[in-house]
């Protein structure tokens, strides 16, 4: 009980005034009236954490942020939520699998050490990598979702492609590893410090032996994952993190590019994890603009107000869940916008799952894109495909 | 759901409903692993006095599971080795194989289980050093079996208890009764040596004369088990010559090594179990002619195993006997005139009054007269001035809730109380005493309350089979003439095969043997046995679910059954059918679309979210729908995805990481089998199932989703097999198909992870196939094998 007392006092939650602006945010609590950060908060503190600590309401918090953005305490709920789930899981407690668990048990099987992954088929022939060089760029788990989510239309490992031409039209021939692991994203924030140091241990051995200095991600959960969290556990990195949007946008690279025309409008979702936890808002909003004729128009919530997708982690996806995504969708239709743009996977997948039940009689469809993909198709070289 | 009239009538389920817990067992299905019901009990077990779960231990006998049939007559019986040798068996009359040829040898089985633990002598019972023992003092008076057993439960209770003992030796009547060849006196040290060890501290050539004077020095409480030890004459002319003495006199005389001489004809008066011991004892000290007389018919002999044993040994029986005096020479015994009996109308009892025939005397010729009629206790003495209440057969009077006497704090039981009875009973007093002074002392029950065998109820099934003829082992020793020459054992021990054989001729009567093994095997210590409520008529084991995590706990759920007339009966049910956890539904509708049944229906509620529904009476739980909703909203009764990981973890603990040594040749495999075809047949597979394999019960393949089958490769499982119907033959028709879907799935991810394909296969079978089901587990054994660990194991 030590460690919740740490947690309470490293994460500011006794400054707590009770005042409730972080539930009233929280799109959670919106659509599920049993959750509420400051309840959690507030049982916590008062030692009754065990009557949410041994219920599904332990694992409803997105980590979305959006209660921070409002707390007038600066305390920091989504790391005191993720520590308190480390502590109920050490007394047995267990995440709300989504998917029946699959995602996790991969998540797991990947700390095997004795690993061989055939995680590189998806490399079609007009990329260029290469084997040594300065920069690398981290697929994450595009591999077994694109897999997973063929049935939903949502291939994933379109990001990687794009990304690769991308770079590879900034003159860039990335690296990439062959035996790359999850990054530890989800583990970690399902409170299971464990597999996630296993994970990344592995990750930053097989960097150092490339001898990347940059490393790009296309996935902005690694990119949190890596710029934030791998330092705290394993000190200072020795390369450099970057998302591709900085990669492109924020002048670091020599050859800037010019992009085609595209004659849409379109919107763009903030994914939680690469605008409320790393303030890139503009990078990427940026990087459209500079499509040609495209038109960016912003939904009620954009930036530090976006919603998020509505499930985080593979865990606890719900009724509250499908509600906030039914809401974020009709946002984006409510813009007028023919496309949706994310540049997170999982948003991808989340969101699309969200529209395309038959009840909903294509009421919410729309397109969605990864950043990554719309970009890559405005560049010239690929004007030829498709 | 008129599926449970047919298996239950509705005049059981009406009774049911008067229970105050019910658990019917699977409604559409049959009997699962995860509810199970016991009815009623067997009747070995009722006959027992002491409740003994002989069905239980007789059953892992059968398994060869020796110690853990010991553990479990241990349980309720500190005396296993004496029992199983002098018990009076009083189950082996009710034992239901005597109807067919002859009963269970029960009490020999008892004696083999205790005699197999002595004899591995390095797994001997562990001598603990005199265990720490409480603060508070209590006396028992005798060291007989009903105070020997007080003693144990009640140092086991934490009290610090001292047994007074009147002879120099401790073992009551079986040290000085019962003799060595029927009860070798190294058995009697051995188990009260284990008494002793448990702190109990036993003084012998301790009289106590006043109890009360106990109570004066300290001791809390004191129970009197001060046996039955003054033998009776019969009052006729001549019973005060010379030589002419009771059996407990002259037993005692000759176990504590003061025995006369007996002459060479000896006529034993009685054939209790203190006539034939004395008539068999007369034989070994020399005596030629031993007469023992009866005044009943043969098919009233108390004993007839006992007198069975005697006869074959050289003593003579005449039944229908009585004496009339004894004669005698020179104020010694010279004979005993006898008459001759005939049987009366029977009594309202059912026995036979004897009376005798006129003219008929006749007279034996004697050296010695043993009277073995009966005992009674020896109060003499007592003080004075005791306050006990004594009744008019000379023994103690007590309550006979608590066995308590009139005195405060003094307490008796046994033969003081009952006159001569048994050690089984003996044994259950003890019991009764402990938990009566731990009542008195701390003021609460001792949990639980030891049942009184009138409350139970037997219930036998033996319906319309009949049972192969075995026969019941024999294990008298052979040339019975030598036995006289000695005082060793007569009886000898049965080699391992042949306790087994006839621990199998057990008929298993009533369904639960209540062997508690499955409450030890269950490490989630989710099973709790409840014992027999007073009508005996239901008995149920609770599972207590994971009841924080699922919305209803997953307690028994109220459902709604349709009697014939289509009349609407209430019952509390936890059948295998579909549940959603509302808050955590999508409504996306997978289930609705996947259920062929059509069980599933999307509904909008009040403020616009729509959910799907369970029409629980149209479900017929495939568990399909739970795999195929992403959430975990769909929740299937007993099957919960839950309860199957957990089920992994335990049954694969260690297989990560190379711990279990030795194994690397061993494939671990975990095999999904469906409930309708390939689980039957593996749980009672003819041929030997690979060491390594566990098997997963699942209502339909279709219910394993691909995150369980990467589950059991990630908790390191080499291989997972799903065995289920052909797509043709699958029970929900549609079953095969989701599974197939789904182990595409895992193929796809597993391609990725670098995991070979083969580890996961699906093969269909039809619920007869015994012989391909064999080769494919052959198959694919031999082929995981070859493959070597799963990469997650080194
Ligand atoms: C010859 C014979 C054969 C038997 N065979 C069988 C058999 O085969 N199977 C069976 O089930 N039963 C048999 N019995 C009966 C069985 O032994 C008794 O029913 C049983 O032992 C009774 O147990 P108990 O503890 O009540 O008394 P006991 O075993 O009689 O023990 C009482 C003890 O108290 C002691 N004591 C008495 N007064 C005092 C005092 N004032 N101070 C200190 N100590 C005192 C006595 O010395 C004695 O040791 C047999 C009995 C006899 C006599
Ligand atoms: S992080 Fe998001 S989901 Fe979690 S409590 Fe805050 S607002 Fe709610
Ligand atoms: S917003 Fe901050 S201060 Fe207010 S209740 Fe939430 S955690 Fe407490
Ligand atoms: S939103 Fe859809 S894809 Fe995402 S976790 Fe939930 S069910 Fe799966
Ligand atoms: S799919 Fe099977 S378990 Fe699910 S509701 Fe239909 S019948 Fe019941
Ligand atoms: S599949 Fe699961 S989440 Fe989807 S509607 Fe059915 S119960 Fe709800």
């Amino acid at each position: 009980m030590d460690e919740i007392a740490e947690a309470i006092k490293q994460t500011k939650a006794y400054y707590c005034l009770d005042c409730g602006k972080c539930t009233g945010n929280c799109p959670v609590s919106l659509f599920d009236k049993a959750y509420s950060p400051r309840v959690m908060v507030k049982s916590v503190i008062l030692g009754e954490g065990e009557k949410l600590g041994k219920t599904r309401l332990l694992w409803s918090c997105l980590s979305c942020k959006m209660c921070e953005e409002r707390c007038p305490s600066d305390v920091q709920y989504i790391e005191f939520q993720r520590r308190i789930r480390g502590v109920y899981r050490d007394l047995g407690q267990r995440e709300f699998c989504s998917h029946g668990g699959a995602f996790q048990s991969l998540m797991r099987i990947m700390t095997a050490p004795k690993l061989k992954q055939n995680r590189l088929g998806w490399l079609d022939k007009d990329l260029s990598v290469s084997k040594r060089g300065e920069d690398l760029y981290f697929v994450g788990c595009l591999p077994y979702f694109d897999a997973f989510f063929e049935d939903l239309n949502v291939h994933t490992l379109n990001t990687a492609r794009s990304t690769i031409r991308i770079m590879n039209g900034l003159g860039i021939k990335p690296m990439l590893l062959e035996n790359e692991r999850c990054c530890g994203h989800d583990m970690l924030w399902a409170g299971d410090e464990d597999n996630f140091k296993r994970l990344a241990e592995h990750n930053l051995k097989e960097i150092e032996k490339s001898r990347a200095k940059r490393v790009v991600f296309s996935c902005p959960e690694g990119y949190r994952t890596f710029k934030l969290d791998y330092p705290r556990y394993f000190g200072k990195l020795k390369f450099e993190v970057l998302h591709l949007s900085e990669l492109m946008a924020g002048g670091s690279s020599q050859n800037p590019l010019s992009l085609g025309r595209l004659n849409k409008a379109v919107t763009y979702h903030d994914p939680c994890r690469l605008g409320r936890h790393m303030g890139l808002y503009d990078p990427p909003r940026e990087l459209l603009k500079s499509i040609g004729d495209l038109e960016l128009r912003e939904m009620y919530h954009n930036k530090h107000t976006a919603l998020c997708c509505g499930t985080s982690a593979w865990m606890n996806c719900d009724l509250a869940s499908k509600q906030i995504q039914m809401m974020r969708l009709r946002e984006a239709k409510q813009t007028g916008a023919q496309i949706l743009v994310t540049a997170c996977p999982k948003c991808q997948i989340h969101l699309t799952c969200a529209m395309k039940d038959t009840h909903l009689g294509g009421s919410l469809d729309i397109e969605i894109r990864d950043l990554a993909t719309l970009v890559a198709d405005s560049l010239p070289s690929s004007k030829r495909k498709k | 759901m008129g599926k449970v009239a047919e298996k239950e009538s509705i005049a059981d389920i009406r009774a049911l409903l008067e229970q105050e817990e019910v658990v019917l067992h699977f409604p559409q299905a049959e009997l699962g692993p995860y509810t199970l019901r016991r009815v009623k009990t067997s009747q070995c077990k009722v006959a027992c006095p002491l409740g003994t779960d002989v069905k239980g231990y007789v059953g892992l006998i059968a398994g060869g599971e020796f110690k853990k049939s010991l553990e479990l007559i241990k349980e309720t019986n500190p005396f296993p080795a004496i029992c199983g040798r002098v018990c009076m068996h009083p189950c082996e009359p009710e034992c239901h194989r005597g109807e067919v040829d002859e009963p269970v040898a029960i009490r020999m089985l008892k004696r083999f289980v205790a005699d197999y633990e002595l004899k591995q002598a390095s797994e001997k019972p562990k001598v603990r050093g005199a265990r720490k023992t409480g603060q508070e003092r209590v006396a028992i008076v005798g060291s007989g079996p009903a105070g020997l057993t007080a003693a144990s439960d009640l140092a086991r209770l934490g009290f610090s208890v001292t047994v007074f003992e009147k002879l120099p030796v401790a073992g009551g009547m079986l040290s000085v009764g019962i003799p060595p060849f029927r009860l070798p006196r190294d058995v009697i040290q051995a188990e009260i040596a284990a008494i002793a060890d448990l702190g109990v501290d036993i003084r012998t050539k301790k009289e106590v004369k006043d109890p009360r004077r106990l109570l004066r020095q300290g001791y809390k409480a004191v129970f009197m088990a001060t046996g039955a030890h003054r033998g009776l004459k019969l009052g006729i002319p001549g019973e005060e010559l010379q030589h002419s003495l009771d059996a407990l006199t002259f037993l005692k005389g000759v176990h504590l090594g003061s025995g006369e001489r007996l002459g060479n004809r000896v006529v034993i008066i009685g054939a209790g179990y203190a006539a034939l011991d004395s008539a068999r004892t007369a034989l070994r000290l020399g005596s030629r002619h031993v007469d023992v007389i009866f005044r009943r018919s043969k098919q009233e002999l108390p004993y007839p195993d006992l007198a069975r044993e005697a006869e074959r040994e050289g003593v003579r029986l005449h039944c229908h006997v009585v004496p009339v005096k004894v004669l005698g020479r020179n104020g010694r015994v010279r004979g005993v005139t006898c008459a001759k009996m005939r049987s009366g109308p029977a009594d309202e009892v059912g026995r036979r009054q004897p009376s005798s025939i006129k003219g008929s005397e006749f007279s034996l010729p004697a050296d010695t007269v043993i009277f073995a009629i009966h005992q009674e206790p020896d109060l003499s003495s007592l003080p004075k001035n005791h306050s006990f209440e004594i009744s008019p057969w000379n023994t103690l009077v007590v309550e006979p809730e608590t066995l308590a006497t009139k005195t405060k704090g003094i307490f008796a039981g046994g033969d003081a109380v009952s006159g001569p009875k048994s050690v089984i009973e003996a044994i259950a007093v003890g019991h009764k005493a402990a938990a009566s002074l731990y009542h008195y002392l701390k003021g609460k029950e001792l949990k639980p309350a030891p049942k009184d065998p009138g409350e139970r109820q037997a219930e036998v099934v033996i319906e319309d089979w009949v049972p192969e003829h075995k026969n019941r082992m024999r294990t008298l020793r052979e040339a019975p003439k030598s036995w006289r020459n000695h005082f060793h054992e007569v009886e000898h021990l049965p080699s391992e095969e042949s306790a087994r054989r006839e621990a199998g001729r057990c008929l298993m009567c009533g369904p639960c043997s209540e062997c508690e093994k499955c409450i030890a095997e269950c490490h989630q210590k989710l099973l709790a046995l409840s014992v027999p409520g007073t009508t005996g008529e239901q008995v149920l084991v609770r599972i207590p679910w994971l009841s924080d995590r699922f919305p209803n706990g997953h307690e028994p759920w109220e459902v709604h059954i349709q009697g014939p007339a289509g009349e609407s009966l209430r019952a509390l049910a936890s059948p295998v059918v579909c549940q959603v956890w509302e808050e955590l539904c999508r409504g996306c509708a997978e289930c609705a679309q996947v259920c062929e049944y059509e069980a599933r229906k999307m509904v909008s509620r009040e403020d616009g979210v729509v959910v799907s529904q369970v029409d629980q009476s149209i479900c017929r739980g495939c568990g399909a729908c739970v795999t195929v909703c992403p959430t975990g909203a769909s929740i299937l009764g007993h099957f919960t995805e839950a309860r199957i990981t957990e089920t992994l973890e335990h049954l694969l603990a260690g297989s990560v990481g190379g711990k279990r040594k030795g194994e690397g040749a061993r494939p671990h495999i975990v095999c999904f089998g469906c409930n309708w075809s390939a689980y039957p047949l593996l749980e009672r597979a003819e041929f030997e199932i690979p060491a390594g394999l566990h098997l997963i019960r699942v209502m339909c393949l279709g219910s394993v989703n691909s995150g369980l089958m990467l589950r059991a490769l990630e908790l390191g499982a080499d291989g997972v097999l799903m065995l289920g119907c052909t797509s043709e033959k699958c029970h929900y028709s549609f079953g095969n198909r989701v599974a197939e879907t789904q182990v595409d799935m895992a193929h796809k991810l597993m391609h990725t992870l670098g995991i070979e394909k083969q580890r996961l296969r699906l093969e269909t079978i039809s619920s007869g196939e015994s012989t391909k089901l064999k080769r494919i587990i052959r198959l694919f054994a031999t082929k995981m094998s070859k493959l070597g660990p799963n990469l997650l194991r080194s």
